[in-house]
This record gives C-alpha cells, structure tokens and sequence, in this order.
C-alpha cells in the first residue's frame, strides 16, 4: 500500500498538469436525476457528444444530477470558461438553464426538451414532435394488442414527457378510427391531462410496480415515458415473457441499449437527440451558433420509431403496410396528429 | 466553614488533555485521510488509473476550496446540513433519535415558499424574516406529532418519524399539485416562485453573478450560537441534557420528560424547517417533490461527526459541503462518478464511529493508554 | 504453589495505583487483601492475572520470576481470577460456560460436551461446588452463577485464585455457603487471595492480612491477633468509630405522616399494601426487610416517584399525596435514592451540574431562563469541600468519582441546604469504612437538627446502629415495629420477622 502511496504522491503534479491542460474545444452535459448511463434520455444526448469527440476530435465532459437541487450548482461548476458549449438535458433543467444563460451572456447553452419564448440569444433549444412517432407507435400497439388494453405512465406531468403519451393516445384512437376496434388506454387521458406518474426518473421499482399495476388491469403492452424507469418495467416484462407483457421503449431504440431485455422491446420511440446535439456541436465549432429552437420532426428523422428487432415475424405484413401509409400521411400533412 | 483555599482549587479548570485532544482534533483528521485512502483504493479497484486519481483529488480540493467560487459552493452547500443537524443534535443529546429531518424539512420548506408568495406585497425586511419563521415553526409541529406519540403514548421516535417522512413525501407531491401552490402553466409538481423580497439575499453577486452564497450563513452561524447557549447555558438545556444522559435521574430531579420530549422534538423540527426554508429562500426559489436532496439524512451522519456539538457540527458540516461541492468538480475535471464522494463519507462516518479503529491503524499518533507515563 | 509479588509498582500517567507492594500468598492459605475503594487493590490483581504489565517489580512462582505478557500466561502458569462481575454466557450452560475457550474436543474436532459435563461434576464433588451441568445461567441465581465462576478457574487448573469482593453480591446465607468453599479449597492446598473491604470476612476467613491504603502495603499479619478496630484503623488511616454517636431522642411534631399507602409496581400487582407510618422530628425511623419486599416503591410513593393508588402522605401536616416529586423538594424533602448510578446521578455530568440536579432552576443557580454557572460552580465547590468528595475539580465526570464520593455527592447535594426530612434509601451500600462512617455522621447531624429521617436498608445492622424506631417490611405490608430509642432490639426477633414470622 505503501507503494501505491508514493505513486500516487508522484503523479500529483502530473495530474495538476493534465487538468489545466486545455482541449481545443470542450462539450459539457449536465444530466437530470436519471443519470448518463439511463439506457435512454440522457445517454442518447451524451451519445451525440461522444460521437462529436469521435469525429470531431473535440473534448467531452459531463456531470450528474444527483437531485433537482443539483441542478443549478451543477451548471455553475460548469462556468469559468472551461466549457465552450454547456448542454443541459431536459425540461427540469429550464430555469436553471435560463437563470444562467442570462448571468452569463457570453456562455453558449443548448438545452433539450425546452424552447424559450422569446429566444435567449445564448441558448439553442432542442425540442422535438414527439408525438409524431408516438402516435405511430399507439397505431402499432393497437393493432398488436390481444386483450385491446393498452397501458403507458410516465415520470412527471411535464409537456416532453406527456408529448408521448399523447401522441400514443392519439394513435391508438386513430386505429380504432379506422378498424371500428376499442382500444383502450390506460393510464392517460389526453382531455383532463391526467394519469399516472412516479413523479421521478430515477426509480426502477415503481418502474416495475406502475407496470404490474397496470399488466393486472390487463394490459400487455406498455409504454413507459420515464427514463430508467421504464428498464423495471422492461425487467418485469422479461419475467413474465414477451407473450403476456411487451414494452415500448422511449428515447433510444432500447433493444440495442438494453439489449439483455431486447425481446420485450415491441419497438421504441426515438428521439434522436444525439444527432441534434451533434447538430448543435457543429454549429458551436463553426461559429453559426445562435439562440432558438430546434425541432426534430419525423420527416427530418429527429424523431421516429425503431425497427421491431425479434417482432419483426410477428407484425402482420398488413399492419406494417398501413403504419407506413400513417407515416407518408403524417409526413405530408393529410393525418394531423393531434385530438380528434 | 470551609477553606476558601481548597474551594478555590476545586474551581480550577484543567488543561484540556491530551486525550481530548486526541477525540475531536486527531480521530476527525485520520478518519478524513483513511477515507480519502480507501477511497483512492475504491477507485483503483474500479479500474481507475492512477493519473485520473491523483487528478480526482486535486479537483476535489479544487472544487471545495481552491477559488471564491468553490467556497461559496462549499458554503452553499453546508449551511442547509448545518442547520438540519443542529436540531438532529439537539435531540441525540436530548435522547431523541430523530430520523425525521427530512420530512420537517419538507415541510418546512414548503411552508416558507406558501407563506412568501401568497404575501408577495410585503416589504422584504417583513417578509423574509417571516418566511423564515413560517418554515420554522411548520418544521417545529410537523416534528412535535412525534414528540406527542412518544410522550404520550411511548411510540418510538424512531418509527413515528421514519413514517412521517413518507406522509411528508406525499403530503407534498399532493399539495404541489393544488392550483393555488402549483405554478401556472405547469401541469408538474412544481410550486410558484419565491418572491424576491422573500428570497435570502446573495452575498457576493455583486462580484461574480455565479457565487451563489446566501444570507443564509449568518442564520447558519446564529443558529450554531443559539443551540449552544440553549444546551450549554440555559435551564431548558440542562433538562435536554439530564434527560438525554439519565432519564430515570431526570425524573428524580423533577424534570418533566413529556415536555421535554415534546419541546426537543418541536425545537429540532423547527431547526430542520428552518434549513428547509433556506434551502427554498436562498437556493432553489420554489419548492418541487425531491428539493429535501437527502439532506436530512445526511444532517444525521453530520451530527454524528460532529459529536451532536454545535461547534462540532459546523465543522463537519462544512467538511461534507466541501464534499458536496469538491465531488462535483472531481466528477467533471476527473470522469469519476459522484457516487464515489457517497463512499468517502460513509467511510469518514465508520471510522469516526470507530476510534479504536483508527488508533490501531495509526498508533505513533496516539499516546498509549495503558503504558502511561512509563515511557 | 506459592506466589510472590515484589516491589511491584504501577503508574497510570501521574496516577500511581501501586509502589513498591510486596505480597506473597502460600498455597493452603488464605490470604485477605483489605482496602478502601479506590486503594489498588483491583489495579494489583490485574498485575498478578496479566491484564496490567508491571512499570517496576517482579512475580515469583515458586522460586522463578516469570513476565506475563497477556492473561492468557497468567491462567498457564495456574492463576485464576473470579471478578466481581460474573463473565458468564447467560443462554449458554453451565457446563458450556466452564469449558468456553479451552473446549474439550472429540474426534472431527467436534464439542465434547459429555466429558465436559463429566469434569464440572468431578471438581464440583471435590469442592462441594455442586452444580447442575446442564442448567442455564439465567435460570440460576447469583450465588451458583459465582459457583459456575469458581469452577471456571478450577477447570483450567488454577492453584492460585483471586476473589475480588466476592460477598457484595450473595445473599447472608449465600455468603455462608461460599466460605465453605474457600475452605475447602484451601484445604485442598490452593493458595486463596480474598480482596475485600469489610473487616468482618477478613477475619472470619482470612489466615493472613494484607492492607492496602493509596497503593501502599500499610500493614497485617494474622487477623486473629488482631481487633475490628485496629484493622480498621490500618486501612483507613485513622481511627474509626463504630458506634454512631447520637445526640439524646427528643422526637417532636410528625414530619411525614403516611396513612393507608397503597402502590403498585409497573406491572400491575400491589408492590405497598396499605402501609401507615409516621416520622417525627429528630427521629430517625429505620425500615428493615429484606429486599424486593415494597421498600422501593414505598419511598418511591413517598418522593413522588411513583403514584399513590389509595392513601395520603402528609409532610408538616400538609397533603403532598399528588404533589409532583419539585414541590415536595422545595418543600424540605430530601431524597438519597436507593440506586446512585442509575437515579442519583448524571455519570456524563461535571460534580457541578450533579451538585444542582434538582435545584438548578432555583433563583440561586440561574438568571431567567439561563443558568447562573458561576453561581453553581461556587457553590458545587463549597459543597463539595464541606461533605469532603474528594474531586479534583467541581468540573469533573461524576462519573469517575469512587463509589464512595459518588454518594458523599449526593448526600452534600441533598443535605447542604434547609431540609426538614431525609429520605435515605440503602445510602451506604458498597461503600467503604470511611465513607460509612462519614455519611453516618452526616445523617445523624440531620437528626440532631430536628429532621425527620427515614432510613430504608437491607443492612440490618445499618438499621440498627441509626434508627430510633424500627419497622419491618413484609411483601408490601408492615408486619412488625421496634423500639430503638434506648437500646437496640433484639437482632434475631427483627430478622424473624423479616423472613415472614410472624413477632
């Protein structure tokens, strides 16, 4: 042990060193309570960082929030010019967001899942049609149901979390629209915007117990819009096997993120953050960064759902053919997403 | 009729000695080092380089107190342990074990944001003070149920205030969701804002808009006198303190036990309120479902450390703010996961709680017991 | 085997606990060590047994000097110590107990227990230590627990034991038994050290004495050459008095005044059934009975302590039945409690803060709702000088007084202000000659004064040599009363009576 001491006495000074040492151009992320390694929210926005470090040769860095009272101490660790462009992943992250961009004019901030009206010049907002690709997915689920109930939740009542249940709702009706069938949804209800909530995104056992609650009111297939939340569900759906429970993931295609769990996967809406944050990275470096939105659409590939993966042989040809119609229709405006 | 000489020599302080000396300088500081030790063996044997090490360290020390901005972090981030644990200790020497910080710092806290925006026309030597009062005392009978169940009916404290956090936890996400505390436009758990006229003042703004330290270190550094003078200089102290020691000799001496309990509970709870109220005045603004962040439970290893002593708590206090706010650095100038600061401080608290422990470990720091003045 | 200590000193820092002891015990002998609390004589028995390595001196076993580095050397070379405190597994055997750590084991390396048992009945017929070895500690009482100690030390082949304060916790009868034992055991060639501060054992078993005073050898030689009163006076210094000196009996108007008391213990049943007596002034009323008969509760009842289910109490004519345990404090009342360490003290608290336990919210001792801590420290000194505890400072642990200063403590705090009756509940057990004595006096002093006193032991001669009026408690009644004021009773009527006969 001895040893390992002077070692470590030894490499002190070489470490002071390396942490002055300036990269060219560094990225920060500020994680929400899930953490970077949430298979799905703030892992895919740490993605388009890393893969800005791959092929941009930038630097990277990150932080995670340990609570919502991190949020701001966490940003303000950030300052001092040692971030070029600081990204701070999600809605809970708005005010601390705004409260420091507006103290530090000169900061370049991108948040995801918050525009800001008016525009801060010095923040990029990344926001997304979400419901878009829900509702492709609430399409899909319908016609995939056997006992025609369907269950989602989601972390807290706020507009990027509810933008999916939403869109699946609306999905859901759409095919019941269509094929005189009553699917029903539980767990949302997109006039009274009620449903239900962990209110957290942290927590894998109430992933697991809201996914119970819900598999005992009859439904077998869920939709969990909650981060790592959702991976209890997932572990829940592995237990009683695809045939009784199948998950719809959220954020990453999750059968390539969790792919221990890959076969409850039915598909997952994406919300491809790491290609706009890689966006923003670019802008940043080439200096045309400035403050607004973002928007990732299904017709810009910002949002979309994933392949089926193990499902693939068991969506009827059918099916597939008319969410492919569903999509064109979106894409060109002829099917609105939104209440009917 | 007695010999004033003898008298007087009965009223000679001693020195203090070497062994006290030992307990509360030698024992903290060890305990700190083999902490940051055996966290640096944690590290290597996660697959951690020595270089990334030695750089976790530098940015620990970095972040907790290497610039105006760390130490306005550090202090941040201690004042709200501090006050929690100040009540904590009040009631270990009362003894209460008080698990319930966390749910009277909700509660406290959420008082503080309802009373501040509900007067948001009140002047801000009225309504902060006022704010700070509401959490206080909301703090103080959200703890006095449990002070009531135990005296009056002998439930553990333990229990009772363990389940008085999960109601405050819900308690709070139901009261979040009411139209009048919910913010407009939010269909989330979040509260309106805290008025500025409501909020603790920043210090040092106007020198850099990041320093975030808060008027709240003069409450922090008040409440540490005012704990002392109750425990050490007032009646009601020495009744906390017989109470807590011997409570069968407190019954002797005619000391009520009900009204101690009751009062201890409600003065702690006040005191946890109170860092609630700070928390939501000074740092955060408004009040959301996770804003407590744990600090009520880690104002329990706080007390610990600092031996339930106002002084003592301070200090330990201000050792896992420095924590707190040197981690995050360590987190970002090193990759290495914040979790590993949760380490190094269960590790301080084992070795505090264990002595013996970190004599064996370092024995040319201490000076034997047994062997005495023979060598 | 003969063991011989020479010159051996012990320093503690600046404490010396021994300097320069010289003491030898001869196998078939037994040989009494007597001391104040306090005197070293527990420091030097953990030299001899290797808890405490020597800073001077030597130990001789027959001849050849030899070092322990550890009990463990000590127990090889056939010392045995049997502590005041039993060191016994209470949900373990007896016969399980005796052989923990030097377990007898059979083939596989597997518990012998029978040969165990074996072993605890062969020694126990040899010594008249009998035994069950399969009953449980906790099922046993006190004095077969110490028997279990015996045979502990026995089974590892001790020729030397040390008894340190055997009796403080055996019954009289239990007390008789145990001498037996010695007896035998000595008879058998053991050699015995017997540490003890009364003088009465001493020379009831002891064939020779060593005293011991502040970590020196003061004197002995064979106890039956020797009085009582020389004893005494060797291990305390000075002369000691044995008779309480008492001013003439002139009762005057009744202090307290207890009529048809009915009390009961926390668990429901009737611990005080319907008990009447009086105090007067300047008497002195000695409650004798052996304990767990209702004393307790009884003077719990009367201090406030624990409530009254049927009866009064007056104090001075007035009905201090429901008063709380401060108002009958500032009333005149003084409470010596039955149990220091547990009820009479703050053992975390300085000697100052325990001097004002019960008065710290008075005037004197505070300013508002602050205490007046210069007042309380001059005053605590001023006690602390004139009941003669012996502190280094007012602003030590309690806790670290002797037992005997521990109750000079309390007795100073109860005594040194304008009292009007003292309740003193066992107020000298386990404590040594001088503090006895002292507190005796101090007692007596109240008397003289016009106090009422009531003085509940289950010393016997305690309550003969103070009271002026006995009476003698039976499961929770009053089952006989004596007239003390000319001459003391006769000690075997009130000991009939307190094993249930009726006078």
């Amino acid at each position: 042990m001895t040893h390992r001491i002077t070692r470590a006495a030894i490499c002190l000074p070489l470490a002071l060193g390396l942490a002055t040492e300036a990269g060219a151009f560094t990225a920060c992320q500020i994680t929400d309570t899930g953490g970077i390694d949430d298979n799905s929210f703030n892992q895919t926005a740490w993605q388009g960082v890393l893969d800005a470090q791959g092929q941009l040769g930038i630097d990277a860095r990150f932080l995670e929030s340990q609570a919502e009272t991190d949020y701001e101490a966490n940003i303000t660790s950030l300052l001092g010019g040692q971030c070029d462009v600081i990204f701070t992943i999600g809605f809970l992250l708005g005010d601390a967001t705004q409260a420091a961009a507006l103290a530090n004019p000169d900061q370049m901030f991108s948040i995801v899942d918050y525009a800001y009206d008016p525009a801060i010049p010095n923040v990029l907002g990344q926001v997304y049609a979400t419901d878009e690709a829900a509702f492709l997915a609430g399409y899909l689920a319908a016609g995939m149901t056997e006992t025609g109930i369907l269950g989602v939740f989601g972390g807290i009542n706020i507009p990027p979390v509810t933008i999916f249940m939403d869109g699946f709702a609306w999905g859901v009706d759409h095919y019941n629209g269509v094929h005189g069938t009553s699917v029903t949804v539980l767990g949302w209800d997109p006039d009274t915007r009620e449903g239900l909530f962990t209110n957290n995104f942290d927590s894998l056992d109430d992933g697991r117990a809201f996914a119970q609650n819900l598999y005992d009111e009859g439904a077998d297939i869920v939709l969990p819009v909650a981060g790592p939340v959702g991976l209890g569900s997932a572990a829940l759906a592995a237990e009683l096997g695809p045939d009784e429970l199948m998950i719809i993931g959220v954020d990453a295609d999750l059968y390539l993120t969790d792919p221990e769990r890959g076969q409850v996967y039915l598909t997952s809406i994406m919300k491809r953050m790491d290609a706009t944050v890689f966006q923003v990275i670019e802008q940043a470096i080439a200096g045309t960064f400035e403050g607004g939105v973002i928007v990732g659409t299904l017709e810009n590939g910002g949002v979309d759902i994933a392949p089926f993966h193990d499902f693939e042989g068991s969506v009827p040809a059918a099916l597939a053919e008319e969410l492919a119609t569903v999509r064109a229709g979106i894409i060109d405006g002829s099917i609105a997403v939104g209440g009917m | 009729m007695s010999d004033r000489g003898a008298v007087d020599s009965l009223l000679q302080r001693a020195a203090p000695g070497r062994a006290e000396f030992e307990d509360l300088v030698i024992v903290p500081l060890f305990a700190v080092a083999v902490a940051l030790i055996l966290g640096a063996l944690t590290m290597l044997a996660t697959g951690v380089d020595m270089a990334t090490i030695g750089r976790s360290y530098v940015a620990l020390l970095q972040g907790s107190v290497g610039s105006l901005g760390a130490l306005s972090e550090t202090l941040t981030a201690a004042v709200p342990l501090v006050l929690a644990a100040l009540g904590l200790a009040l009631g270990f020497r009362t003894g209460l074990f008080n698990i319930g910080a966390e749910g009277q710092l909700l509660m406290g806290g959420l008082a503080a944001v309802i009373f501040g925006f509900s007067f948001p026309g009140l002047p801000f030597p009225v309504l902060m003070p006022l704010c700070l009062l509401a959490g206080a005392l909301t703090g103080a009978l959200y703890a006095a149920i449990a002070g009531y169940l135990r005296a009056a009916t002998g439930a553990h404290e333990v229990i009772s205030t363990i389940m008085l956090n999960l109601i405050s936890y819900r308690l709070l996400d139901w009261m979040l969701s009411l139209d009048w505390v919910q913010r407009e436009g939010r269909s989330d758990p979040v509260s309106r804002s805290v008025p500025p006229n409501a909020e603790l003042p920043r210090l040092l703004d106007w020198l850099d808009p990041n320093l975030r330290v808060h008027a709240g270190i003069f409450l922090m550094l008040l409440a540490v006198w005012a704990v002392h003078w109750l425990l050490f200089r007032s009646k009601l102290g020495f009744e906390f303190r017989a109470s807590g020691a011997n409570p069968d000799a407190a019954r002797y001496a005619g000391i009520r036990a009900s009204l101690v309990i009751v009062l201890a509970m409600a003065l702690a709870g006040a005191l946890a309120g109170l860092a609630g109220a700070n928390q939501v005045l000074g740092v955060l603004g408004r009040a959301t479902p996770g804003f407590s962040a744990g600090i009520g439970f880690d104002a329990i290893a706080v007390a610990l450390l600092g031996r339930s002593h106002p002084v003592g708590v301070l200090f330990a206090g201000l050792l896992f703010g420095a924590l707190e706010a040197g981690g995050r650095q360590m987190q970002v100038d090193a990759g290495v996961s914040i979790d590993l600061i949760g380490i190094i401080q269960a590790l301080i608290i084992v070795f505090i709680a264990a002595p013996l422990l970190v004599r064996a470990i370092f024995p040319w720091g201490f000076r034997r017991r047994d062997k005495g003045g023979a060598r | 085997m003969d063991v011989e200590l020479r010159g051996i000193t012990k320093r503690f820092g600046p404490v010396i606990a021994n300097e320069a002891v010289d003491l030898v015990a001869k196998g078939g002998e037994v040989l009494g060590l007597l001391g104040e609390n306090g005197a070293g004589k527990s420091t030097l028995m953990n030299v001899l047994c290797g808890l405490y390595r020597p800073d001077e001196g030597e130990i001789v076993i027959d001849g050849r000097t030899v070092a322990f580095a550890g009990p463990g050397d000590a127990i090889a070379a056939g010392i045995g110590m049997v502590h005041q405190h039993f060191m016994l597994v209470p949900v373990f055997t007896v016969a399980e107990n005796v052989v923990l750590g030097v377990e007898p084991v059979a083939a596989l390396n597997r518990l012998d227990l029978a040969a165990a048992r074996a072993k605890v009945r062969e020694i126990g017929e040899t010594y008249g230590l009998t035994v069950d070895p399969d009953a449980r500690i906790e099922d046993l009482p006190v004095g077969v627990q110490q028997r279990v100690e015996i045979l502990k030390v026995l089974f590892r082949s001790a020729r030397v034991l040390i008894f340190d304060e055997p009796t403080a916790v055996l019954t009289p009868q239990e007390v008789e038994e145990f001498f037996q034992i010695v007896r035998a055991l000595r008879d058998d060639g053991k050699a015995i050290i017997f540490i003890t501060h009364k003088l009465m054992e001493i020379l009831e078993i002891a064939d020779r004495v060593s005293v011991l005073r502040a970590g020196r050898i003061v004197g002995g030689g064979d106890p039956g050459a020797m009085s009582r009163a020389e004893l005494a006076e060797i291990m305390v210094g000075r002369p000691v008095r044995f008779e309480v000196e008492r001013t003439a009996f002139t009762p005057g108007a009744p202090r307290l005044e207890v009529a048809g008391l009915t009390v009961l213990h926390d668990t429901g049943e009737v611990a005080v059934d319907g008990v009447s007596l009086t105090v007067h002034a300047g008497e002195v009323l000695g409650i004798a009975g052996v304990q767990g008969n209702g004393q307790t509760a009884l003077i719990e009842a009367i201090t406030g302590l624990r409530p009254a289910v049927t009866g009064r109490i007056l104090f001075d004519g007035q009905d201090i039945t429901d008063a709380s345990p401060r108002a009958r404090h500032a009333m005149g009342m003084a409470h010596i409690p039955e149990d220091r360490q547990r009820m009479g003290l703050v053992t975390d608290f300085t000697v100052a803060e325990n001097m004002v336990l019960d008065s710290y919210y008075s005037d004197r001792f505070s300013n508002g709702p602050a205490m007046d801590w210069r007042a309380v420290n001059r005053w605590a000194a001023e006690a602390a000088e004139a009941f003669d505890v012996r502190t280094p400072t007012v602003f030590a642990q309690a806790g670290h007084l002797s037992g005997g200063n521990q109750q000079k403590l309390i007795v100073a705090r109860e005594l040194m202000r304008d009292t009007k009756l003292v309740i003193a509940a066992q107020p000298t057990r386990g404590l040594d000659v001088g503090s006895i004595e002292y507190i005796h006096a101090r007692l007596m002093a109240a008397r003289a004064e016009g106090d009422g006193v009531l003085i509940m032991s289950s010393e016997l001669d305690e309550i003969l040599s103070l009271a002026d009026r006995i009476v003698v408690m039976f499961k929770g009644r009053i089952v006989a009363e004596f007239d003390a004021s000319a001459a003391p009773p006769d000690k075997a009527a009130v000991g009939l009576a307190m094993a249930g006969a009726a006078p």
